[in-house]
């Protein structure tokens, strides 16, 4: 049984409490985005989170040569790690070095271009991407979409971009009685491997690793690896936010004693062995075709893309950012196109949600809003300065 | 039940609570005698349950005149006086149909009903269970020492005390109210009375000329926020000049208002109403686009509901219980002018957010029935006479 472990690695660039009252000497960029907060938010969960995880993931790499992990970096991530945090950057290159950690591609804006009509800012965003990882020191083969949003089409474009894998969730409706622990090809793509998640196994640290109304609480290392060892299949996926570790499980549940504890628990079960994703895909056939016409994503109980396009407000908002495509790439204005690209960040529509209202716990938990009205109005107002912006310099 | 007022005799919420809490429950097999001064216009009942008894003449509404300019003329002899002298009736004859009725508590509202409930019930041993719908912290902002106390008698002896909102429920205990005895029970709306959109009115779309229209709607005291909406409108007109506002109500506040209006140089585009009728306020509701309800204070807000309902949709200060509870608004700080504003244009800008805002408010108006209210109202009953049985 392959073990693959998986985290995501995201900070979204937060926006400023726009007002259109104010005067607009400022550059797009610093009227938009509130570096103020991006830093404070970025320096905390550095802190609580990636430096002491990283720390002991490189601990963990040195006593288990075993071991292999693997991170996607969005480039909002990297970017402002460079503006207010480059030695966090370089934390993440010491685990690249070891040789044993793997940086996934994605788009670099963190984005639902995949979506967008035509491709090409989706293709623009993935290399961009690319080019920071390189840097970084990572080499993959292997992509995983924003939010793991996936259908034939989008791996039939990262097919076509060179990619041999790509990471998806393994939901029930798209796999039927088919289980999540093997790869499967995908239809009307030729070559290119679907890993999927198991989710069960991933929210069980995700999600419920500190839940006490859960019947495994508390989750050990010596359980979880017996689970994992008890599967059937080839592979199991573990995907999950890296912010897991000391950001959504505080220290004190007990999450970094578990992840010291796991690789040395998994060593107990001889049939166990740590991959990266492309490892993987180089390694296991494929046993079967999924079959994704509609775009299903990680997201929510309905895995789909309602989670940032289920409204109308979302859905205006998308329409705007993709009417703004042309115009902003003919102006040639770096500056215009990079805060575009920015506002493309799928978590300012996520905050737009209005998913069954009277529950939306995971939603309100991340959004920095009073309500999605409040998102929307806010996001609106910048898309529509933006908006006014790109026909000033037409005109200009 | 010891009250004051009863729609349409009515000034606020106080009122329209009474109404709507005795109808549900009586309906709900509840016997209640109703307290309030005569009116002089006679008031009915509106099931066999509810028996209303006036006593003593009282033709002066208390929440009107509370402001610090003339609390020492009008609000000062007046009206205290004839609260005095109702509750001293009050108390005379609740404790005299206390032998015949049985009655099982004592429900007293504000200050109003402080003395008769605490005389009433000092001679009958009943337990009294107490809503306070507004404190005078939140009325004005230099509170007066005199009701202060009357307050705090009040919450004194009430055996439970009913807070509409947390927001009250950290006033009273300001008051000196044991957290213990406090229980919240948020007001409600008939969702069906302010949903049936029957057509605007007429004279009213003659005056608005298919502009659109932003509404105020409450007593034009500093409590209601009244001054705001005024510069926020200024704000708002300097980016959509062709927008009309309306400010419905009566008040002490109104001749500023209108000189305010006018120093603004925007009286062409706000329209005074006055005082509306049930009726009018109906129409109102379906014929704004936008209603707002920028109170520095608000206990609960139930105008923010009943425009809700109508489909309305609303923003509502942050200072305020109907913003605890509600998820369908937009929530502004009562003395930032610009977001106000801001948010004020964006409804009207873009449609999206109004018809998403009046889906979600139509939901949130749904869930917040007066049977609720009446529903958790007898589950304080309950808990206030098995307490007593103790």
């Amino acid at each position: 049984m392959k073990a693959c472990f998986y985290f995501q690695v995201h900070q979204p660039l937060r926006l400023k409490r726009f007002s259109i009252f104010e005067s607009h000497e400022q550059s797009v960029r610093e009227r938009y985005f509130d570096n103020g907060l991006n830093r404070q938010i970025l320096e905390k969960v550095a802190k609580k989170c990636y430096l002491p995880t990283n720390a002991l993931m490189l601990e963990l790499l040195e006593k288990h040569p075993g071991m292999r992990v693997s991170y996607s970096l969005t480039g909002v991530f990297m970017e402002q790690c460079k503006m207010f945090a480059p030695y966090l950057l370089d934390s993440f290159a010491a685990l690249a070095k070891t040789g044993r950690v793997e940086f996934l591609s994605e788009t670099y804006y963190h984005s639902l271009a995949a979506l967008f009509p035509s491709k090409d800012e989706f293709v623009e965003q993935v290399k961009l991407h690319q080019r920071e990882v390189e840097k970084l020191g990572g080499k993959t083969s292997v992509f995983r979409n924003t939010e793991a949003m996936f259908s034939n089409e989008i791996a039939y474009l990262a097919q076509r971009m060179g990619y041999e894998g790509i990471l998806t969730e393994g939901i029930e409706h798209v796999l039927g009685w088919r289980s999540p622990n093997y790869l499967y090809s995908v239809k009307s793509c030729e070559g290119i491997k679907a890993m999927l998640r198991n989710y069960k196994l991933s929210d069980d640290i995700g999600y419920r690793f500190s839940a006490k109304w859960w019947s495994e609480y508390p989750l050990t290392a010596d359980k979880y690896a017996k689970w994992l060892s008890s599967l059937e299949g080839d592979c199991v996926n573990v995907f999950m936010d890296y912010e897991t570790f000391g950001e959504h499980h505080w220290e004190d549940t007990g999450i970094f004693e578990f992840l010291r504890a796991l690789p040395g628990e998994m060593g107990k079960h001889p049939n166990l062995e740590f991959v990266t994703p492309s490892m993987l895909v180089k390694s296991a056939g494929a046993v079967g075709e999924i079959d994704v016409p509609h775009v299903i994503s990680w997201a929510d109980m309905e895995r789909d893309t309602s989670a940032w396009l289920g409204n109308e407000m979302q859905r205006e908002c998308f329409g705007i950012l993709q009417e703004l495509e042309a115009p902003i790439k003919e102006l040639k204005d770096g500056e215009l196109l990079s805060a575009w690209r920015m506002l493309q960040n799928s978590d300012h529509l996520y905050y737009l949600c209005t998913k069954s209202l009277s529950d939306q716990d995971v939603h309100n938990y991340f959004s920095p809003y009073d309500s999605p009205f409040d998102a929307y109005v806010n996001f609106r107002n910048i898309l529509e300065d933006l908006r006014g912006e790109v026909k000033a310099r037409q005109k200009a | 039940m010891i009250g004051w007022e009863f729609p349409p005799f009515a000034s606020g919420g106080l009122g329209v609570h009474c109404l709507e809490l005795t109808s549900r429950l009586c309906a709900m097999g509840v016997e209640v005698d109703f307290f309030m001064p005569k009116s002089g216009e006679g008031v009915n009942s509106s099931h066999p349950n509810l028996h209303i008894i006036e006593v003593a003449k009282a033709d002066i509404s208390p929440y009107i005149f509370v402001s610090k300019s003339r609390r020492h003329t009008t609000y000062g002899e007046n009206l205290m006086h004839a609260v005095e002298q109702y509750n001293k009736e009050c108390a005379a004859v609740l404790v005299q149909r206390a032998k015949e009725r049985g009655y099982s508590l004592i429900h007293a509202h504000d200050w109003l009903g402080v003395k008769a409930a605490g005389e009433a019930a000092g001679k009958t041993r009943l337990p009294i269970v107490h809503t306070f719908h507004s404190t005078e912290f939140d009325r004005t902002s230099v509170p007066w020492d005199f009701l202060v106390d009357i307050e705090r008698q009040g919450v004194q002896n009430a055996d439970l005390l009913i807070a509409v909102s947390r927001r009250t429920k950290a006033q009273l205990m300001r008051l000196g109210a044991n957290e213990g005895k406090i229980r919240v029970v948020y007001n409600g709306v008939d969702a069906q009375k302010f949903n049936n959109g029957n057509g605007g009115n007429a004279a009213l779309e003659r005056f608005r000329q298919g502009r659109k229209t932003v509404l105020f709607f409450g007593r034009l005291t500093e409590q209601k926020g009244p001054m705001q909406f005024l510069h926020a409108a200024k704000k708002v007109l300097q980016v959509m000049p062709g927008t009309l506002f309306i400010v419905a109500g009566k008040g002490d506040m109104l001749p500023l208002l209108i000189n305010t209006a006018i120093e603004l140089g925007i009286k062409d585009n706000v329209m005074f109403l006055g005082y509306l009728s049930e009726e009018d306020q109906k129409r109102i509701y379906s014929a704004a686009d936008l209603y707002v309800m920028p109170s520095t204070s608000e206990p609960f807000g139930i105008t923010a509901l009943e425009a809700m309902s109508a489909g309305t949709p609303v923003i509502i200060s942050r200072t305020s219980g109907v913003g605890e509870t509600v998820k369908g608004a937009l929530l502004v700080d009562f003395w930032d002018i610009n977001g106000m504003a801001q948010k004020m244009l964006s409804v009207l800008k873009y449609p999206v957010l109004g018809s998403s805002l009046s889906n979600a408010g139509k939901e949130d108006a749904m869930k917040m029935s007066w049977e609720k209210t009446a529903q958790s109202t007898i589950e304080v009953y309950n808990e206030a006479v098995a307490r007593g049985k103790q």
